[in-house]
């Protein structure tokens, strides 16, 4: 079967099977490795995509269920010359350690930051609490958020000025 | 574009024999129930599939066909009439933990849907799936059944409907005959002086399955008078489970009159828990006890506030 959906703001049609995962469609099909995969069962956050604007986990979707939808993926967060605040802020505060979370925290942290700009520690855990990092112990990748909020309140101000 | 997946003439050859490239997405409830009553046991109905992509993953089901009902604008909707709240199957967790009128007129649900599995689950897990699967730790089954729900169910010789509480009978086994999809669970809206608490025991605050969970209903008439109370269990029992003796017990008196131990009792007595890798059976039978006493003390000392706890233990 055939279907169509937007990726990264490319409109993409891929020929695909009723069984095969949004996570492999992205993989495979099209060559988008930055989407990782971790348990395979949405309990490690790893494979965290947005589809129409909502935090899922790819793992846990059939690509059919994909169709005609808008997929984000960390390919279409920033880019190697002009990162993403998110992205700087996870650098600066050291919460990359062997990065295999990172592209579905950033993620989290971008639809978390959409919705609350300004979120306490609390809120932060909650909106990352469907990602898990075996390295970091949270503690930078939280302090990587709260750096993003600030960087992008900063931006903010200096566009009203 | 056409569509090659949806439209009649499309599903029909797929839909028999071993053909794996079965997917059928209806755009009416009639059709789905036409297209699952011509299909076999390999057909499998996908709601938001947070589970059924799990059991995939770890081949425990066959699959020879998907019938995803994520197509049928009905069952994406929450409706409050005057005399009741009409949930489709297709609702999903965020929409229950972020609706206005549910959290108003529902908190009990509303709190349970909140701390199912992460936002990423959330977001596509549905309540139909969750009462579908029927597990006995399934977040949102007992404030159903203490929210006196009703299922509706569709199938090719009508729409019949069940209590929540006489639904499920085993674990991930349902009185729902091959065929059959819900469609809708309709609560009765709850009156004024309604007051509940809902309390899920887990080892972390997400993406846990419940090692116990407690949803209590409790509807005070004038006076303060309980007119009904319901408490009602999870992952305590083959299936969710209603403690019918604190009803009986509790009829007709006001909470201040009540022994809230002598009610725990009856909790600690009334469930069927297993030893299994989240909790033995003795140690959910002391915090039955002592979650249905924290939840009547909690009721009571609000006066009606909705509280949505995770002990971490």
């Amino acid at each position: 079967m055939q279907i169509r959906l937007t990726v990264n703001g490319e409109e993409r049609v891929v020929e695909t099977t009723a069984t095969t995962r949004l996570l492999d469609l992205l993989r495979t099909d099209l060559k988008l490795t930055g989407t990782k995969e971790g348990c395979g069962k949405g309990e490690c956050g790893a494979c965290t995509v947005l589809l129409n604007g909502q935090l899922v986990a790819s793992c846990l979707l059939l690509a059919p269920q994909a169709d005609r939808a808008e997929i984000i993926t960390i390919e279409g967060i920033g880019s190697a010359e002009g990162l993403d605040p998110i992205q700087e802020s996870y650098l600066e505060a050291g919460a990359v350690q062997c990065g295999f979370c990172t592209p579905g925290m950033i993620l989290a942290s971008k639809k978390l930051l959409e919705e609350n700009p300004r979120p306490t520690v609390e809120e932060i855990r909650r909106g990352l609490s469907g990602n898990l990092c075996r390295c970091t112990g949270y503690h930078k990748i939280i302090a990587a958020v709260r750096l993003s909020a600030q960087k992008m309140a900063d931006k903010g101000e200096g566009k009203d000025e | 574009m056409k569509r090659k997946l949806a439209g009649k003439q499309g599903n029909r050859p797929l839909i028999s024999g071993r053909d794996s490239n079965g997917y059928f997405l209806p755009e009416s409830l009639a059709e789905a129930v036409n297209l699952l009553g011509q299909a076999g046991e390999g057909l499998k109905v996908l709601a938001g599939g947070t589970d059924l992509l799990v059991d995939l993953y770890e081949r425990l089901i066959e699959v020879e066909g998907w019938l995803d009902l994520g197509l049928i604008p009905e069952l994406r909707e929450i409706k409050v009439r005057a005399e009741q709240i009409e949930i489709g199957a297709m609702v999903t967790h965020a929409q229950l933990e972020k609706s206005e009128n549910i959290k108003k007129t529902l908190p009990v649900l509303a709190a349970a849907a909140a701390e199912i599995g992460s936002p990423q689950i959330r977001n596509r897990g549905t309540i139909g799936g969750n009462v579908v699967t029927a597990s006995p730790a399934g977040d949102l089954l007992a404030p159903l059944i203490a929210y006196n729900a009703v299922l509706e169910l569709v199938g090719k010789d009508g729409v019949s409907r069940v209590p929540a509480g006489d639904f499920f009978c085993g674990p991930k086994q349902t009185i729902m005959k091959r065929g059959q999809l819900l469609s809708r669970v309709l609560i009765p809206r709850p009156s004024s002086g309604t007051i509940g608490c809902w309390i899920k025991i887990g080892k972390r605050k997400a993406l846990v399955i419940a090692s116990i969970s407690l949803a209590l209903v409790v509807r005070l008439a004038k006076g303060g008078v309980i007119a009904d109370i319901r408490a009602c269990f999870g992952a305590v029992a083959p299936t969710p489970l209603e403690i019918k003796a604190v009803r009986r017990l509790a009829g007709g008196k006001r909470l201040e009159q009540l022994d809230f131990s002598q009610v725990g009792e009856l909790a600690a007595a009334g469930i069927a828990p297993i030893d299994d890798l989240r909790g033995t059976a003795a140690y959910r039978r002391n915090v039955a006890r002592e979650l249905l006493i924290q939840a009547l003390e909690k009721v009571q000392s609000t006066g009606g506030e909705i509280i949505a706890d995770q002990a971490d233990c």
